[in-house]
């Protein structure tokens, strides 16, 4: 027997009896929030042509090979990525907003680490079309319902807005080269690190002191009127900001101010995002539980021109989550009666007529009690 | 509940005690051997240099104390808040004295290291071919005894090099202490974060 035949591919997983379980229960109660705001569940494929996952962040994770007539295929490693090329394709006659969601596995080349496997469980939703700011509310609020409904503590929903860096951008004139250094500084909250990229670029001193404090500026929402100032010089910044404020305060009308951050230096994924983007973080989880955000420009690629709006939490770290924080009361298998099989055709008989009144059996079959 | 801190056991561990004391900051008072010390308010992990990023990526600590050398080496995913400002050092390509140094010549230039990516990406990066011997310490013997062409390792004063025959010939990353934060405690224990970022923000000017 070779070693393969026992051994685990790094990255796999493998979930037994009351894990199992409890995972079947967070996506039961997840998606029933879901369909309570009226989201349709779509089951996509499990791959697709390679180029409908392009995009620079999941070129490098994808798992692709060749089918027998020598196009490439993919393994999905996102399902946003087809839910829109589904809504720009067989769902292209349904007006919008179409309200769509998905609760399956996706498989991406990742280095085992923090929280990341190769195997990922993702549940999530995209609102397509529609007034933008009510579906970027509207989305915000259902990822809050979903942490309250599981019964996580402390978590906190950070918003950011991508158009405040890329106001900045712009207004800057910086050279790309210049403005990936810049946006991994910021990423990182670096505000020694931002300078030093910006030294020797011709960046007047408000702008350049508008880029470090995207590393320093945020916290409660009270940061918004703040930042609103601090970015007065750069209009498309302002902006930005002015969309990102409507969308936080109609949360806090909503009563779910408490568990907002304001948060301007989120700057991941900027050739996908295009508007409002938000992170999911929770005390006793040092990585995100999930994330969201705008992308105005995706569905276009699929040919019908659709803003859209999602987000998703992983179901690995939505587990993991409740477990640390004490919330997965442990809900033990259903006693099974037994049913005696002395005799096969006579004991077979009565377990099928028990079955039939809906009682949960174990057939005696040797060995067994 | 308190912030946990991880620090390391090597080189920055005098000066992250000299400025958590500067900060007014809790710091343990000779604990020796205990590699996990409650000291007032804060709880302190005393780890290797190259593994405290990862305590904080993980969120097993909620801040640490690495060296930029460190944090661009392990890649790890955190935030960068501060340059504490000491530490300071570079990380440095060094060959031979007195042979010329040119790796365009030749199609693959073996190089030492402890620093095995950002050795190998100071080469990619520049379309120079490279293979690089990982080592763990002692990385300056290594052109000597003819296991490497030349070393990519940290200098503070060079004497090090020196003594081993070795120059300095390129500059691959300058580096000194930051302090880097967890991205959920970030959010999740903002004040207390933000706390001691003040705090060690202020001593550290």
């Amino acid at each position: 027997m070779t070693a393969r035949l026992t051994q685990v591919p790094p990255g796999a997983q493998c979930f037994v009896g009351e894990e199992a379980r409890e995972r079947r229960r967070i996506e039961e109660a997840v998606v029933s929030v879901f369909e309570g705001w009226d989201y349709e569940e779509i089951i996509p494929p499990l791959f697709d042509y390679a180029e409908v996952f392009a995009g620079e962040a999941l070129a490098s994770k994808t798992y692709s090979f060749v089918a027998r007539d020598g196009s490439l295929l993919a393994l999905r490693p996102d399902f946003t990525s087809l839910l829109a090329k589904i809504a720009a394709g067989r769902l292209r006659e349904r007006p919008a907003p179409l309200r769509l969601y998905y609760s399956g596995e996706v498989v991406r080349y990742e280095p085992v680490r923090a929280g990341r496997q190769s195997e990922l469980y993702q549940m999530g939703l995209e609102h397509l079309g529609g007034d933008a700011r009510a579906a970027d509310a509207e989305v915000v609020a259902i990822a809050a319902e979903c942490l309250e409904r599981l019964g996580a503590r402390g978590f906190v929903l950070a918003l950011g807005h991508v158009g405040v860096f890329s106001g900045l951008v712009e207004a800057a004139g910086l050279a790309p080269e210049r403005v990936e250094a810049l946006r991994e500084r910021v990423e990182s909250k670096d505000p020694a690190g931002v300078r030093q990229v910006l030294q020797g670029a011709s960046v007047s001193s408000a702008l350049a002191e508008a880029f470090e404090q995207l590393t320093t500026l945020g916290g409660g929402l009270e940061a918004l009127p703040r930042a609103a100032e601090v970015f007065s010089c750069c209009a498309g910044a302002g902006a930005a900001l002015a969309e990102l404020r409507a969308v936080a305060d109609a949360l806090a009308s909503a009563g779910l101010g408490r568990h907002l951050a304001v948060d301007l230096g989120e700057v991941r994924g900027l050739d996908y995002y295009t508007g409002l983007v938000f992170r999911v973080f929770a005390p006793d989880l040092g990585f995100e539980v999930g994330s969201g955000g705008r992308y105005d420009t995706l569905v276009a690629r699929f040919g019908r021109p659709l803003p859209a709006v999602g987000f998703m939490l992983g179901l690995d770290r939505v587990a993991l989550l409740l477990e640390r924080q004490g919330r997965l009361a442990a809900v033990p298998r259903a006693s099974a009666e037994a049913v005696a099989a002395t005799e096969l055709g006579a004991g077979l008989k009565e377990a099928v007529a028990r079955r039939a009144r809906g009682a949960r059996i174990r057939l005696g079959n040797g060995g067994e009690r | 509940m308190s912030l946990t801190i991880a620090l390391s056991k090597g080189k920055l561990l005098a000066g992250s005690e000299a400025l958590f004391r500067r900060a007014g900051l809790p710091f343990p008072n000779g604990e020796g051997r205990k590699l996990v010390v409650a000291a007032g308010e804060l709880r302190f992990l005393f780890v290797k240099d190259m593994d405290v990023p990862t305590y904080v990526e993980y969120g097993v600590a909620d801040c640490g104390v690495a060296g930029k050398d460190v944090l661009l080496e392990t890649g790890a995913d955190v935030l960068e808040p501060l340059d504490l400002g000491f530490g300071r050092c570079r990380v440095v390509v060094a060959s031979p004295a007195g042979r010329a140094y040119a790796p365009d010549r030749a199609a693959t230039t073996r190089v030492a290291s402890k620093y095995a990516k950002l050795a190998a990406a100071h080469f990619l990066e520049r379309g120079l071919g490279v293979e690089v011997v990982r080592l763990a310490g002692s990385v300056e013997i290594a052109t000597g005894l003819g296991l490497a062409d030349c070393i990519v390792d940290v200098v503070e004063t060079g004497r090090t090099l020196a003594e081993n025959d070795l120059a300095e010939v390129e500059t691959v990353a300058e580096s000194s202490a930051r302090l880097i934060v967890n991205r959920a405690s970030f959010h999740a224990r903002r004040a207390e974060v933000q706390g001691l970022v003040a705090k060690l923000q202020e001593a550290s000017r």
